[in-house]
């Protein structure tokens, strides 16, 4: 009994949230799924900024996929998706262009202001007619990662890709490789199948074999942080501990923690935060009052974070800002 | 005659696909209307229906491929390979892609037929087999592992439009015709007889003169075919392909077909609950998005529903079929029910 009541009263406020909804400005959000550690930020980014549009009777819709299995198809389908629900605005990352592109292109078509974040750089915003890009440049996040490893003296890098095809991490990882040679190095990479990602064991497997085969590799860079903390745990398992040097893409507490004791070298932040808070933020302004970012490219990486100023960082995750 | 309606096997799973549907409308606060008009869960039907039709006979004849995950991108991979790096005309993309189907499912049938282990097996070494193919199969040859297609334009009219000048996509269609044609094999011709007696009785079936084996091996050739199938129309689609696992589409596959209403251990099932059941399915999946309900839910809420809806399935079918066979008087039901109520033409 108490039970379907509170099954009432959920529906009751789920159907109240619903019709309020239908006032301002209904802001689609497309992103990763919302248990990966990096997105789970970047939807709280996008949802503290959706507090405004609901306190103005609009609302912030989160779609992500379930998996990354099939990644391009998947973000494209829920694009469309978001234009059938009625849309106001869109906020997307392009993170496969050849499958995606049309979706976005349907979107500017309809008429739906439209934010690129995350993956694909002012020119996907410029090529699809988008009004913004918020977002680091992969490449040059994965170019500072090499060259810190590099001028740290750690020359034989290898980047552990566990989406390919995705044409972010292609950058990471060529921007890493050109990190990596123009600061003296030399690069490769560690090529794994995208169900690998997120699977911290199959990471931490395919890491360790590598490392064993390639004796000379005393640098590695991961894509995500929970790919970073495989990677780590991949280095140990080959007893590398201390002779291979990681930096990985994103922190996580367990990644500052790492880097205090010395374990991980640095971590490349992107702040995910603040690319849903202000992709959302501009679109909800655009769309309540007209208002306009005249700054193109809204740049919100890449940061490293090192043992010089992680205790900053620390207290910056503890405050909430980071 | 009501008894009669209830009986048939699909209905079960037309229940639970109402259930659902008041569930998402009642508790989760859906706009029915927004829902029905959009197209991601019925392009998502398309794209698990077309391989749980297959799939689901081959279960009904007492069999499992999972090699399917990796068919689906093994299909992409091929015509994109073929017709994207290679830029050989189209045609040769899709036969390819067509073909690499039948390979696989003819590997995967005569190790079952000539074999004794089970097919959950073979077809678990074939799926692993073909991940590993199509990925160093793909950085071979391409030296990526994706690669875009420009497929020309009547290719994209047959296999990868968007129907109507939005976002339904072909395969919509191709999962009705598909779905009327195992309709006819399951339920209007012999083969649907030979399907279900091979899962009654592999032994008493081929004593009955049934060709077991050729069934077998040309169900597995069915099941990796119309999964590359659907691989090939996503890339035709998408302009392009990537290598990837599709470990998610096993179980969904699977889990749907199960929706509706077959049983895990063969010898029942009906091609409309299949039918049926990808629809719940994708509805169970996609209408999560359609609800005020935190995204952070959605796995539960989808975990939950699933097994609300086999479970009224089965109870269902349970009731069904004991009020229908206590309801007779004639002595005639000495036959088990479930084979009386999976043999029935629909």
């Amino acid at each position: 009994m108490k039970l379907t009541k509170a099954v009432a009263a959920a529906a009751v406020l789920a159907i109240g949230a619903t019709a309020v909804g239908a006032e301002g400005a209904n802001i689609f959000v497309i992103g990763g799924k919302p248990d990966d550690p990096f997105w789970s930020r970047v939807k709280k980014g996008a949802e503290d900024a959706g507090v405004v549009a609901e306190s103005q009777g609009g609302s912030v819709t989160w779609l992500g996929p379930q998996n990354y299995d099939n990644l391009g198809p998947d973000a494209a389908e829920l694009i469309r998706q978001a234009i059938d629900q009625g849309a106001d605005a869109i906020v997307g990352p392009n993170w496969v262009p050849e499958a995606m592109d049309p979706a976005f292109e349907a979107v500017v078509a309809a008429g739906i202001p439209l934010v690129i974040y995350n993956a694909g750089g002012i020119e996907a915003a410029d090529r699809l007619g988008a009004m913004n890009y918020v977002g680091a440049v992969d490449y040059k996040s994965g170019y500072a990662g090499g060259e810190y490893l590099a001028e740290a003296g750690h020359t034989n890098g290898a980047c552990v890709n566990t989406l390919p095809g995705a044409a972010n991490i292609e950058a990471f990882c060529n921007g890493f490789n050109d990190g990596m040679t123009e600061n003296g190095g030399t690069g490769s990479v560690l090529q794994l199948p995208a169900t690998a990602f997120g699977d911290s064991t199959a990471v931490a497997q395919a890491v360790r074999a590598h490392l064993l085969q390639n004796p000379d590799i005393n640098a590695m860079f991961a894509i995500g942080d929970q790919d970073t903390n495989a990677t780590i745990s991949g280095v140990q398992q080959a007893g590398k501990t201390g002779s291979v040097h990681v930096c990985g893409m994103n922190f996580n507490d367990s990644i500052l923690a790492n880097i205090q004791q010395g374990t991980q070298a640095c971590a490349i932040d992107q702040q995910g935060y603040q690319q849903g808070f202000f992709a959302v933020s501009i679109l909800n302004n655009h769309v309540t009052y007209g208002a306009t970012i005249p700054t193109r490219e809204i740049l919100t990486g890449p940061g490293v974070v090192d043992a010089g100023n992680v205790d900053l960082v620390i207290a910056g995750v503890e405050a909430g800002a980071r | 005659m009501i008894s009669n309606l209830l009986r048939r096997p699909a209905a079960a799973s037309v229940l639970s696909l109402l259930g659902v549907l008041a569930f998402y409308v009642i508790i989760g606060g859906v706009d029915l209307g927004k829902l029905m008009n959009a197209a991601s869960w019925l392009n998502y039907a398309a794209r698990i229906g077309i391989v749980a039709l297959p799939v689901g006979l081959l279960m009904i004849s007492g069999e499992i491929d999972i090699s399917i995950g990796a068919m689906i991108p093994a299909g992409a991979m091929t015509t994109a390979i073929i017709s994207g790096h290679y830029e050989l005309p189209m045609i040769f993309g899709i036969l390819g892609a067509l073909g690499v189907g039948m390979i696989v499912g003819t590997i995967n049938g005569v190790l079952a037929v000539r074999t004794n282990v089970p097919t959950l097996i073979i077809t678990l070494a074939t799926l692993v087999g073909m991940q590993g193919v199509v990925l160093a199969g793909s950085k071979l040859l391409t030296g990526s592992a994706s690669v875009p297609l420009t497929a020309p334009g009547w290719a994209k009219s047959i296999f990868g439009q968007l129907m109507f000048g939005g976002s339904h996509q072909v395969v919509i269609v191709w999962w009705i015709i598909f779905a009327v044609a195992f309709w006819f094999v399951l339920h209007q011709s012999r083969y649907g007889n030979w399907i279900f007696a091979m899962g009654g009785d592999k032994e008493s079936a081929r004593n009955a003169g049934i060709p077991v084996n050729r069934m077998t091996v040309l169900l597995f050739v069915l099941t990796a075919t119309s999964a590359s199938f659907v691989g090939m129309c996503h890339a035709i689609l998408f302009n392009s392909a990537q290598v990837s696992g599709g470990m998610n589409d096993i179980f969904n596959i699977i889990a749907s077909v199960v929706v509706g209403g077959v049983l895990l251990a063969g010898g029942f099932g009906s091609v409309p609950g299949i039918f049926v059941g990808a629809l719940t399915f994708a509805i169970v999946n996609k209408g999560i998005d359609f609800t005020a309900i935190d995204r952070n839910w959605s796995n539960l809420i989808i975990g939950v529903m699933l097994l609300a809806a086999v479970a009224m399935n089965e109870s269902f079918r349970n009731v069904a079929l004991s009020v229908a066979t206590g309801k007779r008087i004639k002595p005639k039901q000495d036959a088990p029910a479930r084979a009386t109520g999976g043999q029935e033409a629909h």
